[in-house]
């Protein structure tokens, strides 16, 4: 497990030399910014449409972050024929999935934190209240959110071929789930025989992300989300990480790494 | 000599004239030019205004929406504009909320019971924690994407002077609607309100009532089927201006009106016969 902590501090390390957060986090501030300048009917007690804006962008800022930086872990290392000397240290290959995992996702909750920090100052400074608890559960339901994205992204960089396919793949699976993940059931008993039977099997199957977009729950200060609810949703999010990294390293064990 | 000068000076305002007449028109004509969102999402925008608008009504009911795959909500859950028509002698009475709306009543598995931990699926109204100002930015952005859309313009304007008291942004809003939809009736309706609620100038207030009414008679007699619920509450608003001013004619004349559009006809017929013993016109 010190093989993966190493591995992962090198990976955080690269998150802080790339430019795609500073880009993504300062475009968000300026946007929110600029969104919360707008004069509406000259009051300034408006707040919930400038939330919802600032979860949004932070909600992609962050999705484009941990796709873009787990896609490129291991085809970086394949190509730079970096992965040979990695492997030979030794470290198996089970602790560079691991490693590599571990690193996009506390990188990608390093992330998340700032861009709360900056919600929270936000919408602190409007609205003069402070639910830091409820705060609290969205980051974590988000970081959650991400463990599951990262970890399919990382199956998939072991699968696909290059990362840009990968990247794009991953995204686009993930927005449909965010989107149509929770009604593919309801659809399915509208669709008689053997394609509703499918479409049944997939809702069942998928991992329900729709969950731990709460941003709707913030927006509109609705109490706090059940304890155990988020606990429960917790345990579901790292089983499918764990399911999706195991199956990640099964196909990553098999796979030959030259190019 | 002044003949002389006078005819020059006239000859000169004509050849004025008819160089300013068509600078101006094409002037109008590039004012009228589509703006920057007509260019960009062509009839597209319409879409995106009703989006919008149901947005504002989602925001109005604290986040709470059905999406395209459940049930849509019933007309008189949507409270945002219902409370707009509110006052008029056919408005039904509120029906007795339910905590948790026909929509999400019965959930189909352990997911989808689950997954109503993380969004919001119980009834509350903006209006009752006093933070209507919500929806606004929704309503305007629907106009600003489809400005020939009436139902915004009104609706911000209602709760812009009821709630926020706030008749100037109000009036504001509703003469940028009417310059985008010059044959609205709800407009005026709605203009006519603040004048005779906010303004207290009932007489600049029945002009506009008048107006709007000769605007749904316009519509109706073009075959536009307008709503019949709209042309009673205009006659509701001038039957209230007149009771008001003591025109006992003119409120028999607004009340007779209103008994041909209204479902209520009996009790609109009771106040025709107590205005007319007050006139003292013979019963028929």
């Amino acid at each position: 497990m010190r093989n993966a902590f190493a591995l992962s501090g090198v990976v955080i390390k690269e998150m802080y030399r790339r430019k795609d957060f500073y880009v993504l986090f300062v475009l968000t501030v300026l946007i929110t910014l600029v969104m919360g300048s707008i004069n509406i009917f000259g009051d300034n007690q408006i707040v919930r449409y400038l939330k919802e804006i600032c979860l949004l962008l932070i909600w992609i800022s962050a999705l484009i972050i941990a796709v873009t930086t787990t896609a490129r872990q291991i085809p970086a290392e394949r190509e730079s024929r970096t992965i040979f000397p990695l492997l030979a240290k030794p470290v198996s290959r089970a602790e560079l999935v691991a490693g590599k995992f571990l690193g996009c996702w506390l990188a990608s909750g390093a992330c998340l934190l700032v861009f709360y920090l900056f919600f929270g100052v936000l919408s602190g400074t409007r609205e003069h209240s402070w639910p830091v608890l409820n705060y609290f559960q969205a980051l974590w339901l988000h970081w959650i959110f991400l463990a599951v994205v990262i970890a399919a992204v990382l199956l998939g960089s072991v699968v696909f071929a290059a990362p840009s396919s990968n990247a794009t793949i991953c995204l686009v699976v993930i927005i449909g789930i965010l989107f149509l993940g929770g009604h593919l059931n309801r659809v399915a008993t509208n669709i008689p025989g053997a394609p509703g039977t499918i479409l049944s099997v997939i809702y069942f199957t998928i991992p329900h992300l729709e969950w731990y977009d709460v941003r709707d729950l913030i927006t509109h200060d609705r109490p706090l989300i059940n304890w155990v609810a988020c606990g429960l949703a917790t345990l579901y999010g790292l089983g499918y990480s764990t399911i999706l990294l195991i199956l990640g390293w099964a196909v990553f064990r098999r796979k030959t790494l030259t190019l | 000599m002044i003949r002389l000068v006078i005819v020059l000076l006239l000859s000169g305002c004509f050849t004025v004239a008819t160089r300013l007449v068509p600078y101006f028109e094409q002037r109008n004509n590039q004012d009228s030019a589509p703006s920057v969102i007509t260019a960009l999402l062509g009839d597209s925008r319409r879409m995106f205004a009703t989006h919008f608008f149901e947005k504002a009504d989602a925001y109005f009911h604290g986040g709470l929406a059905p999406s395209i795959f459940d049930a849509p909500m019933k007309e008189e859950e949507s409270h945002m504009t219902e409370e707009v028509h509110a006052g008029t002698t056919n408005a039904v009475a509120p029906a007795q909320e339910e905590e948790i709306p026909a929509f999400l009543q019965h959930p189909q598995d352990w997911i989808e019971k689950f997954g109503r931990n993380f969004f919001p699926v119980t009834h509350e109204h903006l209006s009752d924690i006093g933070k209507e100002e919500e929806i606004l930015p929704w309503l305007k952005l629907a106009t600003e994407l489809d400005p020939q859309r009436v139902a915004p313009y009104v609706t911000a304007a209602y709760w812009l002077r009821n709630s926020m008291k706030k008749p100037d942004e109000a009036e504001a809003f509703l003469r940028q609607g009417l310059r985008n939809n010059p044959d609205s009736f709800e407009i005026l309706l709605e203009l006519g309100r603040i004048y005779r609620d906010n303004r207290k100038e009932p007489l600049v207030a029945e002009n506009i009532l008048q107006l709007a009414l000769q605007k749904w008679h316009k519509r109706d007699a073009a075959g536009g089927k307008p709503e019949e619920l709209v042309c009673e509450e205009i006659l509701g608003e001038l039957v209230r201006l007149e009771k008001q001013q003591g025109d006992l004619k003119q409120w028999l004349y607004y009340l007779e009106e209103m008994k041909k559009v209204s479902p209520s006809k009996d009790e609109i017929g009771k106040q025709i016969q107590e205005v007319k013993a007050k006139i003292g016109t013979p019963n028929n």
